[in-house]
């Protein structure tokens, strides 16, 4: 298993090369980094995020499998095993988790960042509204890819680490909070006073901003060491981390392949049976993960699968237990709407025609729907404005596409 | 850590003061095309491939540091048991000198290679420069498992000792990427023969670019290994 961790790691290694290289100097005539959607700035830097941290993954990897196989003390301490002592000596298990933790927090990052590029876009286009602050949007996006590599050790508060070394952590990681509240507010305030559509890909996205929310609170408690401590190792954390990188961003992925689907297959998505997914999903996570909150704070320790007489846990909890797992059959059993609704509407869907949510961004102007080898046949396009101009005052349309040529009364850059 | 901490937000100031400048821009209020605005940095694809991918090999170099350093603190200060070996620091073998001679010679060599004009004599040159890098490189790196058997050979060193396996480890590791820089060495050197009896200008232009990227990648290369022979022969 952990060779083929280290072969996915330079496979990864590769194909970040690849779309970083595309970005930086492949993007077509008249798109300047400030004019991709916010998606493909979140898939970018994700991908430098990456890039920097799996080789953390891959050293802690290579180690510990030197470790196991012939023998050596990278991190085996002296121990005694069967009553014999080990060869090894002098080697530490926390060397392995600064490792790890190295690249694990980045990782977070790595599924949230296109998370967020992704619902910016959806959010956008269906309120009928430019992004709200796309500047700060991609500030946010770039300062939250540097800071995610100086918050690792606060996985390890408990690890019996220096206080001042906690302390570091603690600020570094309620400093990242701020970038992500400025995303979240500009998410919330894209929707003010929009001329809101709630088609599929709306439910969901909008469903990301409540559990997103909700996850990022309670991860304010656990940035601080000393609420940390008590709650560390406890079904809190189960519950902070499903809502923030578990729930979330499948919510927005839900919300992406619902978006892009019409342009991937030429077909719209059932809407009816989407709902019905999207509400089973939503509800049942909150079923599953809000109670766990309360578990955790009468302190009950997860990864026990019994918990035999323990004084501190009353019968009930056992009974919140076996709710959660109801609902987490629920929500496992409503997953499968959703490949019903791809199979349906793969074979009964309505037509879509090219752009049925009258985006203005450039995949959706493709010649063909689906797109064909290349997407653009002949002729690259040319972009001559932002991706989100949307209810532009005084125009006819309630959206200019990107590679609509400049109209009359606008100011040209080479002016 | 904390080394490689600040090495990181250096990086990454780095980073944001080339961006900066273009990340003032307002999309909104400004349309049309600027000319040469969208054409990325001022360099070819093939050059801002490489150097994201020595990014990458920067990461994985100052994370094996770290946990050199780390280790090492480890042996110092760490556990106190009964039977503390410590860190028996390896007696690095005087062969590693003449290694890293070679490797230098390597890195010059190809830097020749890439120095010199299209004109006939001059494409014969580039050749032999280019050819005499790898034949250094070939040499630096049977040099390297010549010093793994002599430390081997002295028996001092079992598996577990942590200075050993760290000798071994990143030499490995740094050798493999020398390994990975001569296959592209080899499809380069034997461009490089059908080029010059082509003599097409365009290949030519297009094999100095080849070349231009090799040297950058051998001179990336002999730096790391110069970082790590300096920590493993202080330590």
């Amino acid at each position: 298993m952990i060779l083929s961790l280290a072969v996915f790691i330079v496979a990864f290694t590769m194909g970040g090369l690849n779309y970083v290289t595309t970005v930086l100097q492949a993007r077509c005539r008249g798109m300047t980094l400030m004019r991709m959607p916010l998606s493909v700035w979140g898939i970018f830097v994700a991908t430098i995020v990456g890039l920097l941290a799996f080789p953390a993954l891959l050293v802690a990897a290579v180690m510990m499998l030197l470790d196991r196989l012939i023998g050596t003390s990278f991190f085996m301490p002296s121990l005694l095993s069967m009553g014999e002592a080990l060869d090894t000596d002098g080697g530490s298990p926390i060397l392995f988790q600064h490792l790890f933790w190295f690249f694990g927090h980045p990782e977070v990052y790595i599924v949230a960042l296109p998370a967020f590029g992704l619902v910016s876009d959806v959010l956008s286009t269906h309120a009928r509204k430019n992004i709200f602050g796309y500047r700060m949007m991609v500030w946010a996006i770039i300062a939250i890819g540097a800071m995610s590599f100086v918050v690792w050790a606060h996985h390890m508060y408990v690890s019996g680490m220096n206080p001042y070394f906690g302390f570091f952590f603690a600020t570094t990681t309620l400093m990242i909070a701020i970038p992500t509240a400025i995303k979240v507010y500009n998410w919330v305030l894209t929707l003010w006073r929009g001329d809101i559509h709630f088609t599929l890909p709306m439910l969901w996205a909008t469903g990301f901003i409540f559990t997103f929310v909700h996850g990022g609170l309670t991860g304010l408690f656990l940035g601080n060491v000393t609420v940390d401590l008590p709650l560390s190792d406890t079904y809190f954390v189960v519950a902070h981390f499903h809502m923030v990188m578990g729930v979330s961003p499948v919510m927005v992925l839900f919300a992406a392949i619902y978006h892009w689907f019409p342009k991937m297959t030429g077909k719209m998505p059932n809407k009816m049976i989407g709902t019905i997914h999207f509400w089973m999903t939503f509800l049942g996570t909150y079923a599953i993960y809000l109670p766990m909150h309360y578990l955790g704070i009468l302190g009950m320790p997860r990864r026990y699968y019994s918990y035999g007489d323990t004084d501190f846990i009353p019968a009930s909890a056992g009974s919140i237990n076996e709710t959660i797992t109801i609902a987490a059959i629920f929500v496992a059993a409503g997953q499968i709407l959703f490949f019903i609704n791809v199979i349906y509407s793969l074979r009964k869907g309505k037509e879509s025609g090219p752009n049925p949510w009258r985006s203005a961004s450039l995949e959706w102007q493709t010649p063909d729907t689906p797109p064909k080898h290349g997407n653009w046949g002949e002729k690259l396009p040319e972009v001559h404005r932002w991706p989100y101009d949307y209810s532009v005052p005084g125009d006819d349309e309630d959206f200019i596409p990107q590679n609509h040529p400049i109209k009359a009364g606008e100011t040209s850059v080479g002016d | 850590m904390f080394t490689l901490l600040f090495i990181g937000m250096g990086l990454s100031m780095v980073v944001a003061y080339v961006l900066i400048r273009r990340l003032q821009e307002k999309p909104w209020t400004q349309h049309g095309i600027l000319e040469g605005s969208q054409d990325g940095l001022t360099s070819s694809a093939p050059k801002v491939g490489l150097w994201a991918f020595l990014g990458v090999v920067t990461s994985l170099f100052l994370v094996f540091i770290g946990a050199y350093f780390m280790r090492l603190d480890m042996s110092h200060g760490g556990i106190a048991s009964g039977q503390m070996q410590g860190w028996a620091p390896v007696d690095e073998p005087g062969i590693l000198w003449v290694n890293t001679i070679a490797l230098i010679l390597a890195s010059i060599a190809i830097q020749l290679a890439h120095g010199f004009d299209s004109s006939g004599r001059g494409r014969i040159r580039m050749r032999r420069y280019f050819n005499a890098a790898g034949l250094m490189t070939m040499a630096f790196l049977i040099g390297q498992v010549l010093a793994w058997r002599e430390l081997y050979a002295t028996g001092n060193f079992g598996v577990s000792s942590p200075a050993f396996s760290f000798f071994v480890l990143l030499t490995a590791i740094h050798g493999l990427h020398l390994v990975g820089g001569l296959f592209v060495w080899s499809r380069t050197a034997s461009r490089i023969r059908r080029g010059l009896e082509q003599a097409q200008l365009q290949e030519v232009a297009a094999l100095r670019q080849s070349v231009s990227l090799c040297a950058t990648y051998w001179h990336y290369l002999l730096m790391i290994w110069l970082v790590l022979f300096t920590i493993m022969l202080s330590t």
